[in-house]
C-alpha cells in the first residue's frame, strides 16, 4: 500500500447469479503502482471480478472503490473513462477494421471532438486523430517492428500472439490510471510468453504510477511481474501476499492440485 | 510509358460510362443483357486480376481530380442524351431516391450492424411531412426538404430508444413491426387522406424556375424529369460528403466498434446508447429528405408507397452494394433500381430477377461488390 491509499479498493464484493456465488465477500486492494496478481482455478471468479470493477457486471452487495469513489451502478463506459483499462481473456478486439482503429479506439476516452466538430470543425477532428495515429505508431514500435509494419492490416488477419499484443496496446493507448490484463499470455508459446512479460515490465518501467493486475494461470509468470498475489478458489479469496508466501500455502497447493476429501469441501 | 497510362486510365473509365449509358437506352431485351453482362464482366475481372486493380487504384491516384470530373461531366450531361427519354431520366432520378435511403442505412446496417427495416416508416415520415405541410399550409418545398428530414430524425430518435433495449434479431423484427404499424396507420387516419393518399401537391419552383416546365438551354430542351434528377444528384453528393465525414472521424471509429463487439466497445468509454440512436437519427434525417423529395416530385402520394417493400429493397441495396462503403452503397442504388425497370418484359418475373441478383451476389461476392477500405491517417 501507498502512502496516498490505494487506487482501488473492493470491500466485501459480492455477485451471484442463481444461486451461484461466483465472486464471494472479496477484500482487494492494489496500490498506487503497484504489480498485482491473480490466480486461481477455472471457474473460481477472476474473470467475473474483472467484469464486476469495469461495470459488466453490477454487484450484489459490496462496494468497489476507485480513488476513493464508489464505482457500483456506473455504466461501463462511464468507469473506463476515470481510467481503468483492460483486456480480455478470449481477445475482444475490434477485427474487421485495422490494428490502427483499434489502438486509436482506445483513446476515444481521451478524445474530445464530437458531432459539432464532425461538420463544422472538421480540422479539430483531423488533427485529433492524426496526432492519435502517432501515438499509436509509438506505442506499437515498443511492443515490435513487424507490429507497426502491420498496422494497416486487419486485426482478424494477425496472428494469435500478435492480437494479443494489439489489444494491449488498445488498453494502454487509453493512458489508464489501473491496467487490468486478463491471462495476456492466454495460447502463447513460452517464447512469446517470456517476451510478453519483458514488453510489459518495459511498459512498466516507463509508467511508473501505473498500477496492474494481471490474471495468470502460469505461476511462472506471476513470479516475476507481481509484487503482491491474490487467490482465489470457488469465488472466494483463500489467501493473499507476496508469492514466495503463497506457493507455500497449504490452501493455495490444495486448491490448485485439489484435496483428498474434495466431496466435503464442495 | 506514363501517357500510355493515362490513356488507358481513362479509357477504362470511358468504356464504364459507355456500358452505361448504353445499358440505359437499349430498349431490346438482349442488347440491354448484353450491356449488363459486360458491365459484370468488367467488375469480376478487375476483381479477380490484382493487377487491373492496381492499376486502376494507380490511375485515381495519379489522375483524382480530372477523373472525378469526368464523371460529373457524365452524370451532368446524361438528361441531355437522354432528352427523348423522360421515363430514364425518372428512373435515374428513383435510384438516387434510394440512393439517398440507402447511404443513410449504410450507417446502421454497414457500420454500425443494426438491420434496419424502418426505412419505409421514416420515408413515410419526410414525404407525408412535406405533403400535408405543402397542401394544407402551403409552405414552400425549400423550407419543407430539411424540416421533413428533422421530423423523420425525430421519430428515429424516438424509436431508437426504445430500439436500444434490444439487439440483432429482435432488434430488426422491431423495425420491421414498426414499418407495418405506419402503414397501417396511414391507411387508416383520415387526415392522410386513407388509402386514398394525399394529392395536389404543387412542383417545386426555384426563383422563377418551376419543377414542372422543360430546362431550355442553349435551344436544347431537357424534360421537366431532369429538375428533379439535378436536384437528387446534389442531395446525394452532400450525403456523400456527410458520410465521408462520418467515416474519417471519433463517430464513424465509435459505430465501426460496436459493430464488432459491444462490450468491449463499452470498455475503451465508448457510450453505446449515444451512438446507436445517433446512428438512428442521421439515418432517418436523410431518409426523411428523401421521401419529401418523393412526395413533391410525384404530386401524390398514398401509403402504398410506403410499404415493407421499401424496407426490403433498400436493405438489398445495402447488401449487394457493399457494407460500410459508400461508393459500393451507390452503385447498389444504380443496379438494383434501373436493372427491374429496364426488364419491363419481364415483368411478371421481376421479383425473380431480384431475387437471383440477391443469389449470385452472395454467392459469388458475399461482402457485396465494393468491401469497406481501410483508414489511413495521412
Amino acid at each position: 500500500m501507498s502512502l496516498n491509499g490505494p487506487i482501488l479498493k473492493t470491500e466485501r464484493l459480492t455477485i451471484t447469479f442463481g444461486g451461484l456465488c461466483a465472486v464471494d465477500q472479496v477484500d482487494f486492494e492494489v496500490g498506487r503502482g503497484e504489480m498485482v496478481g491473480l490466480i486461481g482455478p477455472n471457474g473460481s471468479g477472476k474473470s467475473t471480478f474483472f467484469n464486476l470493477i469495469t461495470g459488466i457486471y453490477r454487484p450484489t452487495s459490496g462496494t468497489i472503490l476507485f480513488e476513493g469513489e464508489n464505482l457500483v451502478g456506473q455504466k461501463p463506459h462511464e468507469i473506463a473513462r476515470k481510467g481503468i483499462a483492460r483486456t480480455f481473456q478470449n481477445n475482444r478486439l475490434f477485427s474487421d477494421i485495422s490494428v490502427l482503429d483499434n489502438i486509436i479506439l482506445g483513446m476515444h476516452a481521451h478524445q474530445t471532438s464530437g458531432l459539432f466538430d464532425t461538420f463544422f470543425r472538421y480540422r479539430n477532428v483531423k488533427a485529433e486523430l492524426k496526432t492519435g495515429a502517432q501515438e499509436a505508431m509509438e506505442l506499437l514500435s515498443f511492443f515490435s517492428r513487424e507490429l507497426q509494419e502491420s498496422c494497416l492490416k486487419r486485426v482478424m488477419d494477425l496472428p494469435h500472439a500478435d492480437r494479443r499484443r494489439v489489444e494491449i496496446c488498445r488498453a494502454l493507448a487509453a493512458k489508464p490510471k489501473l491496467l487490468l490484463l486478463d491471462e495476456p499470455a492466454g495460447g502463447m508459446s513460452p517464447e512469446e510468453t517470456e517476451e510478453l512479460m519483458q514488453d510489459i515490465r518495459k511498459v512498466k518501467e516507463t509508467r511508473r504510477d501505473l498500477s496492474l493486475v494481471v490474471i495468470e494461470h502460469d505461476m511462472a509468470v506471476i513470479e516475476k511481474i507481481a509484487q503482491r498475489v491474490y487467490v482465489f478458489n470457488y469465488g472466494k479469496k483463500i489467501a493473499e501476499g507476496p508469492f514466495s508466501l503463497i506457493s507455500k500455502d497449504p490452501k493455495v497447493i490444495e486448491a490448485y492440485l485439489g484435496e483428498e476429501g474434495e466431496d466435503a469441501a464442495a | 510509358m506514363k501517357v500510355l497510362e493515362a490513356i488507358a486510365f481513362f479509357g477504362v473509365e470511358i468504356v464504364f460510362f459507355l456500358l452505361v449509358f448504353l445499358f440505359l437506352v437499349f430498349e431490346k431485351t438482349l442488347s440491354i443483357f448484353g450491356a449488363l453482362a459486360a458491365l459484370v464482366a468488367l467488375s469480376l475481372l478487375v476483381g479477380r486480376f490484382p493487377v487491373l486493380h492496381q492499376f486502376l487504384k494507380r490511375g485515381f491516384s495519379a489522375y483524382k481530380i480530372p477523373s472525378i470530373l469526368l464523371g460529373l461531366l457524365f452524370i451532368l450531361v446524361l438528361p441531355i442524351l437522354l432528352k427523348e427519354r423522360p421515363y430514364h431520366i425518372f428512373i435515374l432520378f428513383n435510384a438516387g431516391l434510394f440512393a439517398l435511403l440507402a447511404l443513410g442505412l449504410n450507417w446502421q446496417i454497414g457500420s454500425t450492424n443494426i438491420v434496419n427495416f424502418a426505412t419505409g416508416a421514416s420515408f413515410a415520415t419526410g414525404a407525408y411531412t412535406a405533403a400535408l405541410l405543402a397542401v394544407h399550409l402551403e409552405w414552400p418545398f425549400w423550407v419543407l426538404l430539411p424540416i421533413s428530414g428533422l421530423a423523420a430524425a425525430t421519430i428515429g430518435f424516438i424509436l431508437g430508444l426504445p430500439c436500444m433495449k434490444t439487439k440483432t434479431y429482435y432488434l430488426s423484427l422491431v423495425t420491421m413491426a414498426f414499418t407495418i404499424i405506419v402503414y397501417l396507420i396511414l391507411n387508416n387516419l383520415d387526415f392522410t387522406g386513407g388509402p386514398d393518399g394525399i394529392s395536389g401537391i404543387p412542383f417545386p419552383s426555384l426563383g422563377f424556375h418551376s419543377f414542372g416546365s422543360p430546362i431550355r438551354l442553349w435551344g436544347l430542351e431537357i424534360p421537366f424529369q431532369a429538375n428533379f434528377y439535378y436536384l437528387v444528384v446534389v442531395l446525394v453528393a452532400i450525403t456523400f460528403l456527410v458520410d465521408q465525414r462520418f467515416r474519417y472521424s471519433r463517430i464513424g471509429l465509435a459505430w465501426n466498434a460496436i459493430r464488432n463487439d459491444e462490450i468491449a466497445a463499452s470498455c475503451q468509454g465508448i457510450d453505446i446508447l449515444y451512438y446507436k440512436v445517433l446512428s438512428f437519427s442521421a439515418n432517418f434525417f436523410f431518409d426523411g429528405i428523401s421521401g419529401a423529395l418523393f412526395a413533391f416530385s410525384m404530386g401524390h402520394i398514398s401509403p402504398e408507397s410506403f410499404s415493407f417493400n421499401v424496407s426490403v429493397t433498400v436493405v438489398a441495396i445495402v447488401i449487394v452494394g457493399g457494407l460500410d462503403n459508400p461508393v459500393g452503397v451507390l452503385l447498389g442504388s444504380f443496379l438494383m433500381i434501373i436493372i427491374p425497370e429496364k426488364f419491363q418484359v419481364f415483368q411478371d418475373y421481376r421479383m425473380l430477377i431480384f431475387g437471383l441478383i440477391i443469389l449470385l451476389m452472395l454467392r459469388l461476392r458475399p461482402k457485396g461488390l465494393f468491401p469497406p477500405s481501410v483508414r489511413t491517417y495521412g
